[in-house]
C-alpha cells in the first residue's frame, strides 16, 4: 500500500499533497490536494461524536445500572441489533429519509451535508460505545456500589463519582473505538454527504457539503486507470488515511495503559505534572479548573467566529454552578435519571424508525419471485436470488477463514505466552488493524489479492479480505472471554494433574464460549453489511448466474443496494426490497446467535 | 423499648423469593455497645445485619415484614429516605472495597455527596478519621496515593475510615476481618475496641473469639431464626440454649 502510496507524494510533494486545498484530479490540470478531504473527514466525525457520545453513555449507564432485567434483556439484544444494520442501509436510511427531512428542515437546496452525515455516523457509532462502554460499567466490582451507597451516597452520586470514573478506561475504549467506526466508514457517508471536496465555509456551516478520505476512495477507486497518477493519489489518500486511524489508535492505546497504570500507583506516576515549583500554583488553580476548562472551550469557538456558541456555553457552564447549590441532591437525581432514561428512548426510537421505514416500504416488494429470481432491466426488475447467495458465500467463507485463525490466536496469545513484549506488540498490532477502515481492507485485498496475485475479482478475494477485516473482533472477544475465566480455574484442573491443552478444553473454553460466540456474531454482522471491502475484490453489479469456482465474482446484497440507490433511478420497489432481505437476513444471523449465547450463558450458571 | 436502644426488631421477616431467610427476628440493639452475631454460614447473620441500613434493596425479589425501628424512628416505611438512613448506619464489608481514588479521595468520599467541598473542612474530616481508624501515622505522607496500594488490612481500615469520616450513629461490621491475616485482624478488633465510646457497632463474625473478645452483647443465629440473644459472657459461659452451647463448644452437627 505504501509502495503504490508512495510516488504521489513524490510528484506532487508531500506539502502540496497534505494542504493543498483542491482535489480535482479530473480537471485538464489535475490537482492532488486533500486538505479538504482531511478537514471533512475530521467534522464530520467530531460532528458524530457531539451526537453519541451523550447519547450512548446515558443509554450505557440506564442499561447498566437503572434497567430491571426485563428491560435490559430487550435494550442490549437491541443496541446489538443496531450495530448489525448494514451501513449502506443506513446509507439508504440517511439518503432518502434523513437528507430529505434536512432539506425540508432548513429550507435548503440539497439536505446530503455535513449534518446528515454527522447525525447518521453518530448513529452508527451508537451501538459501539454503547456495548463497550456497558460492558466497562457493568464490571465495575458490586463492592463500589455498595461501599459508595454505605455512605449514604444516593444511586446518582454513586454512578457519577464512583462508578464512571472507575470504568473510565473502558468508556475512553469505547469513544475511541467509536471514533475508529465513524472515521473508516465508507458508504453511508458517500450516500449522505453531498461529496463536494469544499471546507464548510464558514467552518462550522453543519449544512455545508462536505467529502472525507474514505468517501473518496469508494468513489473514484473502481475507475481509475491502474497505475495511473490518480490512482497512486487514490492510494496517497489511503495512507493519510491509515495513518489517521494509526494515531487515533495508538493515543487510545496510550490513553489506556495510561489509566491502567494510575489505578495501581496513583497521582505520584506523573511526573510531568509534578513539576515542584508549580506545585502551590496548581494548588490555589485545582478549585477552579473547571471554570478554567469551560473558559478555555468558549475562547476556542470564539476563535472560530462562534460566538453564538460561547455565549450558550458559558450560559450552560453559570446556570450549572448556582443550580446546582439550588438544588437538593434527590432532585438532581431525578433530572439526571431524566436524561439517562431519555438517552434510551431516543436510541430505542431511532431504531423502531429505521426497521419500521424499511419493513414497511420493503414489505410490498419482497415475494418468491423476488427471492429466487435473477434481476432484470439493470435491477430494476426480476430478482435478487444471486446476491443473497453470494453474500451468503462470502460471510459463510468468511467466518471459516476467520474464526479458527482468530480463536488460535486469541488462546495462543492469552495461554501460552507471558506477558510481555512481544504479546504487547501482537495486541497492539490487532488493536491497529482492528480500527483499519474497511475501505482500506477493501484497498488493500485489491491491489495484493486482485492484482498483485492476480486472483481477479473473485469470491476467494472478497472472503480473503473479509475474513483479514473481522480477525480483529474474533481475536479481541475471545481474548476477554478467555480472560473472564479465573486463574483459580485452571490451577484447580492442573492440581488434578491435567494437561494444560487438556485443562484448556475442558475448563477454559467451555465458560469462553458464550464470549467468542458474541465475537463471531459481531463479525458475521459486520461481514455480511460491508459493502466496502468487496466493491473492489469481489462483487459485480449482475451477473444471472451463481458463480461456480471462488475464483468467480459475485453478486452481493450490499453492493446490489448501493448501486441500486446510487445509480438506478426507477428501482425504487427492488432498493427496498434488497434493503430488507439484507437487513433480514443480518438480523437472523443476529437472532441465532444471540440465542446460542444465552442459551450458553444459561448452562454455565448451571 | 429503653432509651439506650438504637435499632429495635419487631417480628422482622424476609423472604428472598420463596425462602424464607428470617424468621420472626426480635431484638434491641443497645447504643454504644458492640453487638455480635454468630452462627452457622447461611443462618441469616449477614442478611439481617443488611435490613439495617437496608442493603437488602438492590437486590431483588426480597420481601420484609415486620418492624424495624431506628431510634423509634420506622425504617421500613414506604417514605424513609434510605439514602439520608445510609448517612446515620453505615457500614463496613467482608473484603476491603476502597474505591479506585486516592486515599484522601476515598476519606473525602462519603463528606463530599453530602455536600462539603471546603477543602479545610475536609482536610480536617479526612485527618479525624483516618486518626479513628488508626490509619494516620501509616498514610500521612502519601494520601495522594493510590488507595489501592495499601495492603489488606490498611484497605480495610481505610474503609473504616471511609465509614467515620460520614459520622454515623451505628457502625454495621460484615466479617470485617475474614480477608485478613491475624496481625491485621488484631488491629481491627482494638480499633473496634475504640469505636465504641463514640459508636455503636454490630459486627457479624464466624470466629467466635473474636465475638468472645470484642462484643457486649451476643445473638447467635440457626436457620434464618434468632436463637438466642443476651450478653456475652452469659452467651458463652451459661447459655440457655442447648444449639448454642453445641456451636459454641464446636458439637455441632
Amino acid at each position: 500500500m505504501f509502495r503504490d502510496g508512495y510516488s504521489i507524494f513524490e510528484t506532487v510533494g508531500t506539502l502540496n499533497f497534505l494542504f493543498g486545498t483542491i482535489w480535482a484530479p479530473a480537471a485538464s490540470v489535475p490537482s492532488y490536494g486533500i486538505a479538504a478531504l482531511i478537514i471533512g473527514t475530521i467534522l464530520v466525525t467530531l460532528g458524530a461524536m457531539v451526537f453519541a457520545v451523550p447519547l450512548s453513555l446515558g443509554c450505557a449507564i440506564y442499561i447498566s445500572e437503572l434497567a430491571s432485567p426485563r428491560v435490559k434483556n430487550i435494550l442490549k439484544p437491541a443496541t446489538e441489533l443496531l450495530a448489525g444494520i448494514p451501513s449502506v442501509v443506513y446509507g439508504f436510511f440517511g439518503m432518502i429519509v434523513l437528507s430529505n427531512f434536512i432539506r425540508v428542515a432548513f429550507n435548503i437546496p440539497s439536505g446530503q451535508t455535513w449534518l446528515a452525515g454527522s447525525i447518521l455516523l453518530g448513529i452508527m457509532a451508537l451501538p459501539t460505545i454503547i456495548s463497550v462502554s456497558e460492558d466497562a460499567i457493568s464490571s465495575v466490582p458490586r463492592e463500589y456500589r455498595e461501599g459508595s451507597l454505605a455512605t449514604g451516597a444516593t444511586r446518582w452520586q454513586t454512578i457519577s463519582r464512583v462508578i464512571v470514573p472507575a470504568a473510565l478506561s473502558g468508556i475512553a475504549a469505547a469513544v475511541i473505538l467509536g471514533i475508529g467506526r465513524a472515521i473508516g466508514e465508507t458508504m453511508a457517508v458517500i450516500m449522505v454527504t453531498g461529496n463536494a471536496a469544499i471546507i464548510p465555509n464558514p467552518i462550522w456551516n453543519v449544512l455545508s457539503s462536505v467529502r472525507t478520505l474514505t468517501g473518496t476512495l469508494g468513489i473514484e477507486m473502481g475507475d481509475v486507470p491502474i497505475g495511473s497518477e490518480h490512482y497512486h493519489a487514490l492510494f496517497g489518500v489511503a495512507v493519510v488515511l491509515l495513518l489517521i486511524t494509526l494515531i487515533i489508535n495508538l493515543s487510545a492505546v496510550a490513553i489506556l495503559s495510561h489509566l491502567s497504570d494510575g489505578k495501581t500507583a496513583g497521582r505520584s506516576r506523573r511526573p510531568w505534572l509534578d513539576i515542584p515549583a508549580l506545585a502551590p500554583v496548581r494548588e490555589k488553580l485545582r478549585p477552579y479548573s473547571g471554570t478554567i476548562l469551560i473558559a478555555l472551550i468558549a475562547l476556542l469557538s470564539l476563535t472560530i467566529g462562534l460566538w453564538e456558541g460561547a455565549i450558550v456555553i458559558i450560559l450552560a457552564a453559570v446556570i450549572w454552578h448556582y443550580g446546582r447549590e439550588r438544588l437538593s441532591r434527590h432532585s438532581i437525581e431525578r433530572v439526571a435519571f431524566g436524561c439517562v432514561v431519555a438517552a434510551a428512548v431516543i436510541v430505542l426510537a431511532i431504531l423502531a424508525i429505521i426497521l419500521g421505514y424499511i419493513i414497511i416500504n420493503g414489505l410490498p416488494a419482497i415475494s418468491w419471485d423476488f427471492l429466487t429470481q435473477s434481476p432484470t432491466n439493470l435491477g430494476r426488475g426480476g430478482g435478487i436470488f444471486p446476491a443473497i447467495v453470494g453474500t451468503l458465500y462470502l460471510v459463510a467463507g468468511a467466518i471459516l477463514i476467520a474464526l479458527p485463525l482468530g480463536v488460535g490466536a486469541a488462546v495462543y496469545l492469552v495461554e501460552y505466552t507471558r506477558e510481555g513484549r512481544i504479546t504487547k506488540v501482537i495486541r497492539t498490532g490487532v488493536d491497529l488493524l482492528n480500527g483499519t477502515p474497511s475501505i482500506v481492507f477493501g484497498l488493500f485485498g485489491f491491489a495484493f489479492l486482485v492484482i498483485f496475485l492476480n486472483v481477479g475479482v473473485s469470491l476467494i478475494a472478497g472472503m480473503i479480505t473479509l475474513a483479514l477485516m473481522v480477525l480483529p473482533t474474533v481475536i479481541r472477544t475471545t481474548e476477554e472471554a478467555l480472560k473472564n475465566i479465573p486463574q483459580s480455574l485452571r490451577e484447580g484442573s492442573l492440581a488434578l494433574g491435567a494437561t494444560k491443552w487438556q485443562t484448556i478444553k475442558n475448563v477454559v473454553l467451555p465458560p469462553a464460549v458464550p464470549g467468542i460466540v458474541t465475537g463471531a456474531i459481531l463479525s458475521i454482522g459486520r461481514a455480511a453489511g460491508e459493502t466496502a471491502p468487496i466493491m473492489f475484490t469481489a462483487v459485480v453489479f449482475s451477473t444471472r448466474f451463481l458463480p461456480t469456482s471462488l475464483f468467480q465474482p459475485v453478486m452481493a446484497l450490499p453492493y446490489h443496494l448501493f448501486i441500486l440507490s446510487t445509480n438506478v433511478p426507477g428501482s425504487s420497489a427492488n432498493k427496498y426490497g434488497t434493503a430488507l432481505v439484507l437487513l433480514m437476513l443480518v438480523v437472523a444471523f443476529y437472532a441465532v446467535a444471540i440465542l446460542i449465547r444465552n442459551h450458553y450463558a444459561k448452562k454455565a450458571r448451571g | 423499648m429503653s432509651d439506650s436502644t438504637v435499632i429495635a426488631t419487631k417480628n422482622l421477616n424476609l423472604w428472598y423469593n420463596e425462602k424464607h431467610a428470617l424468621q420472626d427476628i426480635t431484638m434491641e440493639i443497645e447504643k454504644k455497645k458492640t453487638t455480635a452475631l454468630i452462627g452457622p454460614s447461611g443462618c441469616g447473620k449477614s442478611t439481617l445485619l443488611r435490613c439495617f441500613n437496608r442493603m437488602n434493596d438492590l437486590i431483588s425479589h426480597v420481601k420484609i415484614t415486620g418492624e424495624l425501628l431506628l431510634d423509634k424512628e420506622d425504617m421500613l416505611c414506604n417514605g424513609m429516605d434510605v439514602v439520608a438512613l445510609r448517612k446515620r448506619v453505615g457500614m463496613v464489608f467482608q473484603r476491603p472495597n476502597p474505591f479506585p481514588k486516592s486515599i484522601y479521595e476515598n476519606v473525602a468520599y462519603g463528606p463530599r455527596v453530602h455536600g462539603i467541598s471546603d477543602r479545610k473542612v475536609l482536610d480536617e474530616i479526612v485527618e479525624r478519621s483516618l486518626r479513628h481508624a488508626a490509619l494516620w501515622e501509616e498514610v500521612r505522607d502519601r494520601l495522594n496515593d493510590s488507595a489501592l496500594g495499601l495492603s489488606g488490612g490498611q484497605q480495610q481500615r481505610l474503609c473504616i475510615a471511609r465509614t467515620l469520616a460520614v459520622e454515623p450513629e451505628v457502625i454495621l461490621m460484615d466479617e470485617p476481618c475474614s480477608a485478613l491475616d491475624p496481625i491485621a485482624t488484631a488491629k481491627i478488633e482494638n480499633l473496634i475496641e475504640m469505636l465504641k465510646e463514640y459508636y455503636t457497632v454490630i459486627i457479624v463474625t464466624h470466629n467466635m473469639q473474636q465475638a468472645a473478645r470484642v462484643s457486649d452483647y451476643t445473638g447467635f443465629m440457626y436457620l434464618g431464626k434468632l436463637i438466642e440473644f443476651d450478653k456475652t459472657t452469659t452467651i458463652f459461659e451459661h447459655p440457655k440454649e442447648d444449639l448454642t452451647e453445641n456451636y459454641i463448644t464446636g458439637r455441632f452437627g
